[in-house]
């Protein structure tokens, strides 16, 4: 019988401070560009890849008291940094890897997005860098 | 070198060892993690006259 996962509880990290708690979705997209290769006398195209265009969406809730998210984010934008993503907060094992982009940029912060009635969220990508998965 | 502040970076008072490509600007300005290092003096001025 196919075992599903279902993650309740991951563990994110945006330059080394642990953001879990403000987070609400998190998708870590592993990506290279395809290169086509086809040539004269294939039937079908064929694709090889290319460099490597690495993306980490996620929405966080916004808050700006002391050591939460705008604190963590305000000084990243426009820089490179690094973050891990893994399905629990438990420690890296083989049932329990990290997903980290080191050097990813994060391009825009929306400071401030309102609504009424809702808790006050943002939605963050932080594109490119370097690609790692780590089971110890 | 950094001492942690706040418990989303680790343990507080804990020494912080970033790894390379971790913004510590960022985490000092956000108050996670404070700088070590200590104020370097600025050299005295000593007044001194010319004797004549």
């Amino acid at each position: 019988m196919a075992i599903s996962t279902y993650l309740s509880n991951p563990s994110l990290t945006v330059n080394a401070v642990d953001l879990s708690d403000q987070c609400t979705s998190a998708t870590l997209t592993v990506k290279y560009d395809a290169l086509e290769s086809s040539a004269f006398g294939n039937s079908s195209r064929s694709y090889v890849a290319g460099l490597g265009d690495h993306e980490l969406v996620c929405e966080l809730f916004m808050s700006y008291a002391a050591s939460e998210t705008y604190a963590t984010l305000a000084a990243l934008v426009g820089t490179q940094t690094t973050v891990v993503m893994k399905p629990t907060s438990s420690a890296v094992g083989a049932t329990n890897p990290s997903f980290t982009l080191t050097g990813t940029y994060l391009e825009a912060l929306p400071v401030i997005d309102a609504s009424l009635g809702e808790l006050s969220s943002i939605s963050l990508t932080f594109k490119g860098g370097t690609y790692a998965a780590a089971v110890a | 070198m950094f001492t942690i502040i706040s418990p989303r970076v680790g343990t507080p008072g804990d020494k912080f060892e970033p790894s390379e490509d971790i913004n510590t600007e960022a985490l000092i300005e956000g108050g996670f993690i404070k700088s070590d290092k200590t104020p370097t003096k600025s050299a005295k001025t000593v007044e001194t006259s010319l004797e004549e």
